[in-house]
């Protein structure tokens, strides 16, 4: 076929040519024109011929298909019947799926008359069942039935009533809810009289009955009673035998604790009995309920022991006594603080014993809400959890046991108070000792009355001890120890002596809060060593404060641990012990002090004499004094003996940190005086050669008596001997500027031209021109 | 707790009768709500809030205190170390600001002498049912010479100034302490007389 449209092509090409060949008149284009003719005649002669060969194959196809004409027919007959046929089927199908449907709807609806007829059967049954189950006194039977009709669809029945079989139904129905009033009258006085005849097994039987007919709630509160009747007599029995019969000495001081963990033990025990039975017929979330019941009986009985403690231990009329000395000021009534001691300890006890109960309570309460509230709304088991913190918080028990422990606290400080008042009043010093016997006595009993308070339990408490030491320590122990000081350390002179009289007077006369200064200054000696070893005190006491904090910090990291408290309580307790790191600086404060006045009235005004006394040995020599001086030291070496005996005296007396303290302090003033003495003073070469020497003795031995190092005390005097020892003004240079060097100068250039100026052969006009 | 970050630490103590509305105005001042069935405060409340003034990190520990009688010698222990007490009583409760020199006695045994004290008349929203008078407790606070304030926790009104006004008053005292402090110190060297003999005559 392409074949023919090119030759088309070319037959056209020739017939637009037409015209332009009627134009041609040069025989040379028409010879041109005639051979192209001539080709596309053998061209489409050559085509033509293709055309002819393929008219055989053409003809014989077209045979086949007249052939196949009749058939073809056939197949259009068939398909138009194929199409009558879906067409049939298809709105048969529709006609069947709609009568499925229809028979569906037909089919659930004789299921739910089925269940109704059931329903109403079972009504039925009910109602002849509960009769002869009443009959029988089958109560659990009854019950099952009238639970069955309970949980009937109330609707159906409402509905079956409005329906045709109305009379049967109503009065199956009449029938039931009579015996329901009835049952349920029946089995709550049969649980009644069970809990009356104190019957357990009864009781049991109708416990488990009552939730059946809906009664929960009266079930939980007769159940209660029971547990609580039981409960009771156990309690009263136990507190009868602990005021009348003779315990053993050993326990008697702890009889009420014991009573009352008894008491709370024997609830706690009765409730993880008995839990399970509540949960299996009551369902999760009833343990409250049950619980405020069995609370009530708690509460009364808790009461009674607490009431019959505070009569039998006199707890009320020791408090009343405690307060009226801590008002006063002073004891009048006395209290044997080893009684009290006993019944402080024995109260933490009963609040410890108390607080473990009601955590008790709490787990127990949470747990079972949270089966119970697991699917509802948050809003719901945010008041479940109020109902359980208002249950604790407000119970008597509760309640109760906070007003043991308001009164607790002032009694506990007064012990507190009155044995550390013993501790100061009976204090001791031995030969040998750097403390004397009060500091360790009034941290142990400090240690003690804040521990006790810790195992009261209760994080308040704990807090208010601590609050009420701290302060005990910060004031008024730490005004025994300033008291002490302010007597002041006696010195040798004249004048100091008599200011030590004075001051000793003053002592006297100060009347300290209850204790009274037995401590009579008898010698001077007893003086100084009372001044040191309080100094020794006041420092231990700032150790001792920061190692109790340390102490009770990890005793109530350990009560936490045992799951005691709560976060806020840690909170709470670490903000009351932070302010002992303060009151143990108050101590570092007051050891300064002490140090200051030590310093001032037994350093200062001893080595002053012996440094000014540099001045009685001219430093402006020749060599013939400077060669005596080598052989006889004038001043030096009895200052350095001097200093050491002055030292002795407090070497062995103060701790090595006191005493390191101390001499620090001396070699300031020391490198002071020398100072002020040295520019007091005129120089010759060899003089300066001599105060070099001089210092550097003073130095050494200084250095040998510290365990730190002391240049940097003496650093301006080294570099004041360094320019009294220089050949002439100008070497000075060699020492200054960009040539100091290793040397840090710790003289101002005017200070420098001040000391080269103690120089007799140094000019000052050379002083003067000198650049620095 | 070992990176403090702030420039003041200040103890705020609040007292008064029960009821009064305490817990409801630290309640509203550091989480800003009333809180609906507050129940009485058991022993202590503790709670912490950093506030900044005039540039400067104020870290406030506020104590608040439960007011019935049975926990008064727990929260009697809280006075010493406290640097401001916060006394509430209830404008519309006669019988809590009678009982208000019962608590200045109590101040005054056991707080230390510096204690900045502020007398605040709480539940001014129920104004109708007002029975102390402002001018009445103006006159009471100012003859005690206290600073007197009167809010509304249910309303937030005066709560923000109340703490506010207290830091504010610290914080000048603080800064008046370190400046006489720094007065008195010796010069080092000159052993200066020593505070506790600074109390007795040598001579
Ligand atoms: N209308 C009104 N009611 C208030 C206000 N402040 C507190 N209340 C209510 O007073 C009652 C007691 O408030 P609390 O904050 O618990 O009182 P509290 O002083 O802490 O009491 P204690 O903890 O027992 O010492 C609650 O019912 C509060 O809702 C107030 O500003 N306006
Ligand atoms: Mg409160």
């Amino acid at each position: 076929m392409s074949d023919l449209g090119i030759v088309c092509k070319h037959t056209n090409v020739s017939a637009l040519n037409e015209e332009t060949i009627e134009d041609l008149t040069e025989l040379e284009d028409l010879e041109e024109v005639y051979l192209q003719l001539c080709n596309e005649q053998k061209q489409v002669q050559a085509y033509l011929q293709v055309l002819g060969d393929q008219q055989g194959t053409i003809e014989n196809k077209m045979q086949l298909l007249q052939r196949m004409r009749p058939k073809l027919q056939l197949i259009e007959g068939d398909a138009s019947q194929l199409g009558g046929m879906i067409n049939f089927t298809c709105s048969l199908a529709e006609n069947v799926s709609s009568k499925v449907r229809q028979l569906d709807l037909t089919k659930k609806r004789l299921y739910q008359a089925i269940q109704r007829a059931d329903d109403i059967l079972d009504l039925k049954f009910c109602t002849d069942g509960v009769q002869t189950a009443l009959q029988s006194h089958d109560y659990e039977q009854a019950a099952a039935h009238i639970h069955r009709y309970l949980s009937l669809d109330q609707s159906v029945i409402e509905l079956s009533r409005q329906g045709g079989e109305s009379s049967s139904v109503e009065t199956s129905l009449a029938l039931l809810k009579e015996a329901e009033v009835q049952l349920k009258a029946l089995v709550t006085k049969r649980l009644e009289e069970a809990v009356a005849a104190d019957d357990l097994a009864q009781v049991e039987r109708f416990f488990k009955i009552l939730p059946l007919l809906g009664l929960h709630d009266k079930g939980l509160a007769l159940f209660a009673n029971y547990l609580s009747n039981q409960l009771a007599s156990k309690a009263q029995d136990n507190l009868m035998l602990a005021i009348t019969s003779d315990i053993g000495e050993r326990r008697a001081p702890m009889i009420f604790v014991d009573t009352l963990t008894l008491l709370l033990e024997g609830i706690a025990r009765v409730i993880e009995t008995h839990q399970p039975i509540v949960e299996t017929y009551y369902g999760p979330g009833r343990m409250h309920r049950l619980l405020s019941h069995l609370q009530a009986e708690c509460d009364k009985q808790a009461q009674s022991v607490v009431d019959k403690f505070i009569q039998n231990r006199d707890y009320q009329i020791k408090f009343q006594v405690v307060q009226a000395s801590m008002l006063k000021g002073v004891s009048t009534e006395k209290i044997v603080l080893r009684e009290l001691d006993a019944v402080l300890s024995e109260v933490t006890l009963m609040n410890s014993r108390s607080e473990l109960y009601l955590r008790f309570l709490r787990r127990r309460m949470l747990a079972d809400f949270e089966v119970a509230d697991a699917t509802t709304a948050d809003s719901v088991s945010q008041e479940h959890l109020q109902d359980v913190e208002c249950l604790l918080k407000e119970c008597e028990l509760s309640r109760r046991m906070q007003e043991l422990i308001g009164c607790y606290i002032p009694m506990e400080e007064y012990y507190m108070r009155e044995t550390v008042n013993k501790a100061v009043t009976m204090d001791n010093w031995e030969v040998g000792q750097m403390t004397s016997s009060m500091v360790d006595d009034v941290f142990y009993i400090v240690k003690k009355c804040i521990g006790r308070a810790l195992s009261s339990n209760s994080s308040d408490c704990a807090c208010a001890m601590i609050n009420l030491a701290t302060n005990l320590l910060e004031n008024d122990f730490r005004e025994v120890l300033v008291s002490r000081l302010q007597v002041g350390y006696p010195s040798s002179t004249l004048a100091d002596l008599q200011r030590g009289v004075s001051s000793a007077v003053i002592l006297m006369q100060s009347s300290l809060q209850h204790g009274k200064i037995h401590t009579h200054i008898e010698s001077q000696e007893q003086a100084k060593n009372a001044y040191l070893v309080t100094l020794n005190n006041v420092d231990v006491c700032s150790e001792n404060i920061s190692t109790l904090k340390k102490n009770l910090e990890s005793d109530y990291s350990k009560l936490l641990n045992q799951g005691a408290g709560s976060e806020h309580a840690q909170a709470k307790i670490d903000s009351c012990l932070m302010d002992m790191v303060h009151t143990s600086s108050k101590f570092k404060d007051l050891l300064q002090e002490g140090l200051l006045e030590l310093n001032n009235s037994a350093i200062k005004s001893q080595v002053k004499p012996w440094i000014t006394n540099f001045l009685s040995f001219s430093h402006n020599i020749e060599e013939e004094e400077f060669g005596e001086y080598e052989a006889n030291d004038p001043w030096v070496q009895q200052l350095i003996v001097q200093l050491e005996q002055l030292m002795a005296e407090f070497k062995d007396s103060l701790s090595l940190a006191i005493f390191d303290a101390l001499t620090s302090l001396m070699m300031n003033f020391i490198s002071m005086e020398m100072e002020k003495t040295v520019f007091k003073c005129t120089f010759s070469r060899l003089g300066g050669l001599q105060f070099d020497k001089e210092l550097r003795s003073l130095v050494a031995y200084l250095s040998s008596v510290t365990s730190w190092t002391i240049r940097d005390k003496f650093s301006r005097l080294t570099q004041m001997a360094t320019i009294l020892n220089l050949e002439k003004v100008l070497e000075i240079l060699d020492y200054w500027g960009p040539n100091s060097a290793p040397l840090t100068w710790r003289l101002t250039p005017a200070e420098v031209r001040q000391v080269l100026s103690l120089r007799v052969d140094f000019r000052s006009e050379d002083i003067k021109r000198l650049r620095l | 707790m070992s990176t403090e970050d702030y420039d003041y630490l200040f103890k705020i103590v609040l007292i008064g009768n029960a009821g009064v509305g305490k817990t409801c105005l630290v309640r509203r001042f550091t989480q800003g709500l009333f809180p609906p069935g507050q129940g009485a405060t058991i022993g202590v409340d503790f709670m912490i809030k950093t506030v900044e003034i005039k540039g400067e990190k104020v870290k406030l520990q506020i104590w608040d205190t439960a007011g019935q009688e049975r926990f008064r010698s727990i929260t009697q222990s809280y006075y010493r170390s406290a640097n401001a007490l916060i006394l509430t009583y209830d404008i519309t409760c006669e019988d809590s600001f009678c009982c208000l020199p019962e608590w200045l006695r109590e101040i005054e045994q056991y707080a230390n002498n510096q204690v900045v004290t502020i007398l605040v008349g709480n539940k001014i929203d129920l104004a109708d049912k007002r029975e102390v008078v402002r001018q009445r407790a103006e006159e009471f606070a100012d003859t005690q010479s206290m600073l007197y304030l009167e809010t509304s926790a249910k309303e937030s009104d005066n709560v923000e100034k109340l703490f506010l006004d207290l830091a504010c008053e610290l914080i000048r005292e603080a800064k008046q302490n370190t400046l006489d402090n720094s007065e008195n110190s010796p010069m080092p060297g000159e052993g200066k007389s020593i505070s506790y003999l600074s109390c007795c005559s040598l001579n």
